[in-house]
């Protein structure tokens, strides 16, 4: 009985300290880091992460943001057929430095020569004069992170959406580009079985950078019948960039309007909403549409439809029948 | 002495590009396939053009330091500059014989006298070989390779939606624009109407097309600017009133043909019809 009491006892003791060493363990990786010489921290650093490497290594430890970042546009920046084509087999000068930049700095990137096929990875935006950076300061034991707050501040998208900053900064919104496309939730930043545990939950951006849905509720439609003319005018009330938006892709908004006598369609019009033709809708500003009837006309039917730049398949913002 | 050194090095650089103009006619044939290596899409910068870059550097290296009597330097450029145009003789094979690499090798030796009379001389016999092939290739090349190819372009015709090959879209917009004409002119002012609002529609169009090639907003403006979409409202506005003037029609008519299809054409036309040419010869 006595043995017992005592295994039992060393049982705890051991258990004791090995649940206090980890929680000392963690304690130092994610608040007092700066203790941990730099020797013992070469011990483990990942010197291949220092040489620019592909995002797959990446994806080692940052399971979940690579996998986001492979459904981003993103990640087929380089390689998806719509850029191939657009750029006639990516011959066209202009559109190298943003769709393979070497170093994301809040100013137009230079193009790079290596790792092209994987278009705007980790490596440009988190790897800046030749440190690691991110939104924290961290111990990261392969390789230290640098605090940069660049990292959630819109100029930082705003190298290569240079138009779009423009067009936001106007605004005067509060938002950032990150707010809306990189929502945060807590997460761990690792997922590599046992470093996942040591480090603790922080804000983490959406790396597929999402692309938000257009609906009824963010383009508002008015009307108004005259006598021969029929108005219209739409308002991009919620997002405060032009919609769409784009530097140099051709994303679009088609409004379709189809007049009817009855059931008979006697005349229809057409508007390209889109940002190479100076026709995008600004934010919070009503733009009018004015059409001539030419025929006797019972209702109209006003339909507004998306196509993304890198897409040809158009998706319904809205659809709606006035009568007179 | 030094202001005639001078004087040589000034004559050199407006005389030896000046050897590029001596025909008095010109054949503009299709550059041989072989030169397609050094430039976009098979080669990513333009090789070609940058080796032109390097013999021009190179000859005037050895000038401009011989003025400012640097004779390290004129040596390191004299026989950099053989090297280069000898790697330039061999880019493509056919243009081989408008190299002549013993004119290239005298030059050089010249050049290390440092005597600016005999580099002079010795410049006149090279300078020609490389003014005969830029006589009669120059045109072609730029034509080709430094031009971008319209018959490339697709445009989504607005109407339609459809993808559109650039020539056809060309003439659908013409014959938009003509059906506006036709129609007013006989008096057909609601078909004019209807016939301005698809011409207005192709032609916006086309600030998307500039938008595939000019990065900032200025060249399309030029062309479909303020100045064109003021004037299609106001051919609008005349053919929705009752009594539409013909004066301030056709002043429209006009401002769109002179600043929005005129200006293009002069700029993009010419090397357009060339590769067109080009394009029709291949295909016979």
């Amino acid at each position: 009985m006595k043995n017992f009491s005592r295994v039992l006892d060393l049982i705890i003791g051991v258990g004791l300290i090995g649940i206090s060493g980890i929680a000392f363990v963690y304690f130092l990786i994610n608040e007092r880091f700066e203790w941990i010489p730099e020797v013992a921290l070469e011990l483990v650093r990942d010197q291949e992460i220092l040489k620019r490497p592909p995002a797959k290594k990446c994806s080692e430890c940052h399971k979940n943001i690579y996998e986001d970042w492979k459904e981003s546009r993103h990640s087929v920046a380089w390689t998806s057929e719509t850029f191939i084509e657009a750029s006639e087999n990516r011959s066209k000068e202009k559109c190298l430095p943003c769709h393979i930049p070497q170093s994301i700095q809040g100013e137009k990137p230079e193009p790079r020569t290596d790792l092209r096929d994987q278009g705007i990875y980790c490596v440009p935006c988190h790897f800046i004069d030749n440190k690691m950076q991110g939104p924290y300061d961290l111990l990261a034991p392969p390789h230290p992170t640098f605090r940069n707050p660049i990292y959630v501040r819109s100029n930082f998208c705003g190298s290569c959406h240079q138009k779009t900053f423009k067009e936001w900064k106007a605004t005067e919104v509060e938002d950032t580009c990150q707010d809306c496309h990189m929502p945060r939730e807590k997460s761990r930043l690792t997922q590599k079985k046992g470093l996942n545990l040591l480090h603790k939950k922080r804000w983490v951006g959406d790396h597929r950078f999402l692309h938000g849905k257009i609906t009824k509720e963010d383009v508002i439609l008015e009307t108004r019948w005259e006598t021969k003319f029929f108005n219209i005018s739409l308002k991009n009330q919620t997002i405060p960039h032009f919609v769409p938006t784009a530097d140099n892709g051709d994303p679009r908004l088609y409004m379709y309007i189809k007049f009817f006598n009855g059931t008979e369609e006697v005349d229809n019009a057409k508007e390209i909403i889109a940002p190479q033709q100076e026709t995008a809708l600004p934010y919070n500003k009503k733009i009018n549409y004015r059409y001539r009837l030419f025929d006797p006309v019972s209702k109209a039917v006003v339909e507004l439809k998306y196509q993304p730049a890198w897409s040809k398949e158009k998706t319904e913002v809205f659809s709606k029948t006035v009568t007179r | 002495m030094k202001f005639f050194g001078n004087l040589f090095v000034v004559i050199s650089f407006i005389v030896f590009p000046a050897f590029q103009v001596g025909a008095g006619e010109m054949i503009l044939k299709e550059p041989p396939k072989s030169i397609n290596k050094y430039y976009p899409p098979e080669s990513q910068p333009s090789k070609w053009i940058q080796q032109m870059h390097k013999m021009s550097t190179h000859f005037g290296g050895v000038f401009i330091n011989l003025k400012e009597e640097d004779f390290d330097n004129v040596d390191k450029h004299a026989d950099k500059l053989v090297e280069e145009y000898k790697k330039t003789s061999e880019m493509v094979p056919e243009w081989e014989e408008y190299f002549d690499i013993k004119a290239a090798e005298n030059f050089a030796n010249a050049a290390k006298t440092h005597d600016i009379t005999k580099v002079g001389k010795a410049s006149g016999r090279l300078g020609k070989t490389c003014g005969k092939c830029h006589a009669e290739q120059q045109v072609s090349v730029w034509a080709k390779f430094h031009w971008p190819n319209f018959h490339k372009i697709k445009v989504t015709d607005p109407i339609s939606e459809k993808e559109t090959a650039y020539d056809d879209y060309m003439g659908s917009i013409s014959s938009s624009f003509k059906t506006v004409i036709v129609n007013f002119g006989e008096g057909q002012y609601d078909r004019a109407a209807k016939a301005l609002k698809m011409f207005k529609s192709r032609f916006m169009e086309l600030k998307s097309t500039c938008s595939k090639c000019h990065i900032n907003q200025d060249a399309k403006r030029f062309y479909v600017g303020p100045e064109i979409d003021s004037a299609l409202n106001e051919l609008n506005k005349e053919l929705s009133s009752e009594k539409p003037n013909t004066r301030k029609f056709w002043k429209n008519i006009d401002l769109i043909g002179k600043k929005g299809c005129k200006h293009c054409h002069l700029v993009h036309r010419t090397n357009s019809l060339i590769k067109e040419i080009w394009q029709q010869s291949v295909k016979k």
